[in-house]
């Protein structure tokens, strides 16, 4: 018994099974975490070694080299990158998509172990690290104080951080830009030398003094005491009275040589959140977790915490990556109910009865309901990817049932019983349904099989559409059979229509266009040749129009979020920096009045950490984040204020560079925008004078903006160059010149303050005025062996050097990048005119320039989408000819692809749209969806040949026939990619392409089946095809007694 | 004795068996899955994807008496809609056991 005659005669059993469905999906849908995108393991892993005082130039030689070398062997290794620097040696290692990276991991320290021997003996043992795009924090707080700034970091620690620490799904909470608590002994080194004292020996005084040791026990009486010393400091105070020594029978206090300061450290960074100090506190997620829940819970949470605050400490969010989420699901939400609205509309409009609409649009819950338990089953989120498939799905679901229930109509009509009238009329129609559904699956599976990037972010497209629609045929010839049987009864109408009645206006109208239709329809069968000039003049000038659409790899999302780096001439002191941010500040305050939020950080941290592996910083940097307001609020697009600030930054002569980062790439930092010209060579002089000829030839292309050269300009250095000879003769070596002097300038930690359980330094150096000239360093005296001092200007000399302060790698070679970031213009065509400029460029031998960056990827995603044409079209015409089991129909049939290809040139061409991966995603969607209409025609037409109509007259009947259903299906995917089209607000710009592409498409294709493919079957109908009667006749001819052909 | 062979659409089954039902008409043979084509006109029912119609065919043997009642039902059962086809013949039965 077929599949659905057991199931319109169990019409329970067949009911209930959807219920439980839909029980498991409405689970499955309150469980799935919310997320903007499918999570994606990024493949790479850095590698980071310090090797504290090495320059760039001895990091490239002394460790990235070596590392380099024995790294390369990994297996699934794609591009090695790296930066040499002052002091640290970061390595990118970029492994092909999808690769297992705890196991390159351990690959790449099985490597490393060989090497890490050679390394030198002070740097320290290089350490990987992976990232993950779920470490990106998900909301960034900005929070400013007054009074309590410089307690501010403990009252956080204790009031916030480890509150929120304990809310599940929290990866981390972090504080950048804490002032921190510091005790400073600043020496006066004059009165150190009266007194014959060193900082080390103090130092080391201070370290004696601060001790708590347990002495031992005391037995007394029945008790056992112990017994403690306590002679740790209790407060900063203290110090000022210790004993540092004695003169000539005075006691020397510590107050008597130097002066205490119990303050914040001493840091070149400063953070300011609209102007006032402030600190940055960023919240990560743990891997998995669910963004927008952890958001909220956080954002709650801190409500809570904040009462407890002093009144003067204000948080405010400066980036909530949960509001993007939640805008952009919110946008698809809406989109895809008002798709689901426009379908029920469409189906009510050609079926025009209540019952029949609702049975086929039953088949929308159930088909998207799958959907939702595959998420939860292979443990994916609701994401703008799966939201969009579904946006897709929702208008091709319908189309089986619509099928389905029109035949069984039909033998209602003819006075079946609706029960029988159920089974019969699906058991004519199922294998053509499925076939259908076939075809659709043919282009939407191979999506699965993309690699790279865009396989990541459509694997969930193809497999989400697969099912619903395949979901929705399963539906189709079960539950719609079953269904009509219960619902479905013959009308009799014999009662007078209305004047407004559905019959009398909505069914006439329709009856009407058939007929226009068809009397096209013949008058083109008597015109082909005209109908086919026409053609294919309309489609060649469709593709001059595409040459004229831009390119782009993905569209930009406007996310009212602002990033700018900054650079003042290098080494230019923190407190001029400063000033030049307050200058900006003012300017962000009166001429962009869309911000809501500023937050600048001027200088650089302390050291090295893991920050600085994601941003050059220096004395001499700004970094600004600026948090504008909601996309709907304002008149200006991100683009446009972000140029505006450009145009600020250009009027100041101090500043040499800037990079004004708009976002974009829908939240996915690593999905720049940009293009990159590779320059390799060994030389850096010529490399550098190269990339200053093409970056300044490049910022004079049109669009470009953010012209950027990767290698910081050479630095000015301070070199102590010591005389060997004079150091052995005062008994001194190079190891205790370096410490000394590092002691004095950047301080010796001497020992910690412990108070209420945190520990602050406490750092002995020379006071500030002796310690800011080339003389106060030649000053400088070191106490050799036997107790005599010795100033440095007797063994050393002071050179001024200009040095690289990075030396980046690709593929194991040197390399500087110039990038631009495109503005207002495609980033395909910048690529070209870049292009001309590297060919026009002349280079010394050993440099060579090439172009990659966003662009290379966009290629070979664009090669990626090529192929998957091929394979979809390859697919589509297999299944096609299975089920014609004919070589030519499913020709005749494609002809209509190459015409949604010129709906989706002009719908590009007219909305201004740029051709980008979800445009292309859009026409290969196409391929499917269009030729569903086709088959239905010629499917159709065959039939009506078979059943012995002539040839144009079998044409124009089934042509009038099939408009309707062709129409619907048509009408049903067109206005349920309208919404998705349409939306403007958060998140739109990504999805919206592949709307206007699928609309185009589908819109000029529909024509084009309806006029050129009955044509093109003409034309292509042979003597066979169209007198069939007349080759019968000749095959059985022996009645007439002619003899039996065995061919 | 009489035989009615009732060719049929597929889609009349249930009322073939109503009608023999409401004649107190216990016996009779069935087949299924029959293909035909009329000589009256209407389409073939061959089960083809052309002709994707298809018939039911019932041998009963009865009274004469009932056989113009029987005809009658299938005529009537017939003209609901000429479009989905049914035909009654009868033959004599010259024995059985």
């Amino acid at each position: 018994m077929s599949i659905y005659s057991s199931a319109v005669k169990r019409p329970l059993t067949t009911i209930l099974i959807f219920v439980a469905l839909m029980v498991v999906g409405l689970y499955s849908l309150t469980r799935l975490p919310v997320d903007l995108y499918p999570e994606i393991e990024l493949p790479f892993l850095t590698v980071f070694t310090s090797y504290p005082g090495a320059s760039a130039s001895d990091i490239e030689t002394n460790v990235t080299d070596l590392l380099e070398g024995s790294l390369n062997t990994v297996s699934n290794l794609k591009e090695i990158t790296s930066v040499s620097s002052d002091n640290t040696s970061i390595i990118f290692l970029e492994f092909e998509y999808e690769t297992n990276l705890d196991e390159a991991a351990n690959e790449v320290r099985d490597a490393m172990n060989f090497i890490v021997s050679f390394l030198p003996e002070d740097a320290e043992d290089p350490t990987i690290l992976k990232f993950n795009s779920s470490m990106m924090p998900i909301i960034f707080y900005a929070i400013t104080a007054e009074e309590s700034y410089e307690g501010l970091e403990k009252i956080l620690d204790e009031k916030i951080v480890n509150p929120l620490n304990r809310i599940e799904g929290i990866g981390s909470v972090g504080i950048a830009g804490a002032p921190g608590r510091e005790i400073y002994v600043e020496v006066d080194p004059r009165k150190l030398e009266a007194y014959n004292m060193t900082i080390e020996q103090i130092g080391s005084i201070l370290m004696a003094e601060n001790l708590n040791t347990p002495a031992g026990f005391l037995e007394m009486g029945k008790l056992d005491y112990p017994l403690r010393i306590q002679g740790e400091f209790v407060g900063s105070d203290m110090l000022k009275e210790i004993v540092v020594g004695s003169y000539n029978g005075n006691t020397i206090y510590l107050s008597d040589i130097a002066d205490i300061k119990d303050t914040v450290r001493d840091t070149k960074l400063e953070e300011r959140i609209n102007g006032v100090l402030g600190m940055r506190m960023f919240v990560q997620k743990q891997s998995g977790g669910n963004t927008v829940e952890v958001a909220r819970e956080v954002k709650k949470t801190l409500k809570d915490l904040e009462k407890d605050l002093p009144p003067d400490v204000k948080i405010e969010p400066i980036l909530d990556a949960s509001e993007f989420i939640v805008g952009s699901i919110n946008n698809l939400t809406n989109a895809l109910l008002f798709a689901a609205i426009f379908v029920i509309l469409v189906v009510l409009f050609f079926l025009g009865r209540w019952r029949a609409t609702f049975i086929v649009i039953l088949t929308i819950p159930i088909s998207l309901i799958v959907a939702f338990i595959y998420l939860f089953i292979s443990g994916n989120s609701i994401n703008i990817i799966s939201l969009s498939s579904l946006s897709i799905a929702i208008g091709m679901v319908v189309d089986d049932a619509i099928v389905i229930l029109e035949n069984i109509t039909k033998h209602i009509e003819r006075k079946s019983h609706p029960r029988e009238a159920a089974i019969y009329a699906t058991n004519e129609v199922w294998l053509a349904v499925i076939v259908t559904t076939l075809t659709v699956v043919a282009v939407f599976f191979p999506l699965t099989f993309v690699g790279g990037l865009t396989g990541v972010l459509f694997r969930q497209l193809g497999l989400i559409v697969t099912l619903t629609v395949v979901t929705s045929t399963i539906a189709a010839i079960t539950l719609t059979p079953t269904l009509s049987a219960l619902l479905l009864r013959l009308r009799i109408n014999n009662k007078p229509k209305r004047k407004f009645s559905y019959d009398n206006t909505i069914k006439k109208g329709i009856d009407r266009f058939e007929g226009f239709y068809e009397s096209t329809l013949r008058w083109s069968l008597r015109h082909k040749t005209i109908v086919t000039l026409i053609s294919i003049f309309v489609f060649v000038g469709s593709m001059m129009l595409l040459t004229s659409v831009g390119t782009e790899f993905i569209p930009q999302a406007d996310e009212s979020n602002i990033t700018a780096s900054i650079e003042l001439q290098t080494g230019t002191r923190v407190s001029v920096t400063k000033e030049v941010t307050e200058q900006l500040g003012n300017i962000i305050e009166t001429s962009f009045p869309e911000v809501e939020l500023v937050s600048s950080s001027t200088g650089t941290g302390e050291g090295v950490n893991f920050a600085s592996l994601f941003s050059t910083s220096g004395t001499h940097t700004i970094s600004y984040t600026l948090r504008l307001s909601e996309v709907e609020e304002r008149d200006r697009t991100v683009w446009e204020i972000a140029e505006a600030f450009r145009e600020e930054l250009d009027k100041f002569p101090e500043i040499i560079s800037y990079q004004v980062d708009a976002g974009g790439g829908g939240g996915m930092g690593f999905m720049g925008n940009n293009i990159e010209v590779d320059i390799y060579g060994y030389n850096i002089a010529e490399t550098n004078i190269v990339a200053e000829e093409l970056a300044s030839k490049i910022s004079m292309i049109e669009g470009a903006k953010d012209v950027q050269i990767s290698r910081d300009p050479s630095k000015p250095e301070l070199q102590i160059v010591l005389d060997q000879e004079k150091m052995i003769r005062h008994g001194l070596n190079t190891a205790t010149v370096s410490t000394a002097i590092k002691n004095r300038v950047d301080g010796m930690t001497a020992t910690r303050l412990r108070e209420f359980g945190d520990e602050y330094d406490v750092i002995v150096r020379f006071k500030e005025e002796s310690r800011n000239s080339i003389t106060d360093v030649m000053n400088i005296s070191i106490m050799n062996s036997q107790g005599q001092s010795v100033k440095l200007g007797e063994i050393a000399e002071i050179k001024e050097y200009l040095s690289a302060p990075n030396i980046e790698h690709k593929r194991r070679q040197r390399i500087l990048t110039v990038s631009a970031t495109p503005y207002q213009r495609a980033l395909g065509d910048i690529a070209n005119d870049i292009e001309q400029v590297i060919a026009d460029l002349e280079t010394p031998s050993g440099v060579q320039v090439q172009i990659s960056g966003t662009i290379e990827e966009q290629m070979e995603s664009f090669t990626d989408l090529g192929l998957l044409m091929v394979v979809s079209l390859i697919l589509v015409y297999l299944v096609m000819a299975s089920q014609f089991e004919s070589l030519k129909m499913p020709l005749i049939i494609m002809f209509s692809i190459p015409f949604s290809f010129s709906g989706v040139a002009i719908a590009l061409f007219v909305t201004g749209t740029t051709l980008n991966l979800i445009a292309g995603i859009g026409a290969v969607m196409l391929i499917g969806i269009v030729v569903k209409n086709a088959i239905v025609l010629v499917d159709f037409i065959n039939l009506q040949r078979d059943r012995g109509l002539e040839l144009y007259e079998a044409v124009s009947v089934s042509g009038r026939s099939r408009l309707r259903p062709v129409l619907m299906t048509s009408a049903t995917t067109i206005l349920a990619m309208f919404p998705l089209a349409m939306s403007i607000g958060e998140g739109s710009e990504i999805w919206s392409p592949m709307g206007i592409s699928v609309i185009g498409g589908l819109i000029f294709s529909t024509m084009v089946t309806l006029v050129l493919v009955p044509v093109v079957y003409v034309i292509f109908a042979r003597r066979g095809e169209r007198d069939k009667k007349r080759k019968a006749q000749e095959k059985y001819d022996f009645l007439n007694g002619a003899e039996m052909t065995t061919s | 004795m009489k035989a009615v062979f009732i060719v049929y659409n597929q889609a009349h089954n249930e009322k073939v068996d109503f009608i023999l039902d409401s004649f107190g008409i216990s016996g009779y043979s069935e087949w299924n899955n029959m293909k035909g084509r009329g000589s009256r006109g209407g389409v073939p029912h061959l089960g083809t994807h052309t002709w994707p119609e298809i018939n039911s065919a019932t041998l009963t043997i009865v009274e004469d008496e009932k056989v113009d009642k029987l005809l009658n039902a299938v005529k009537k059962m017939d003209e609901q809609n000429t479009d989905v086809g049914a035909r009654a013949f009868v033959w004599d039965v010259t024995g059985s056991y």
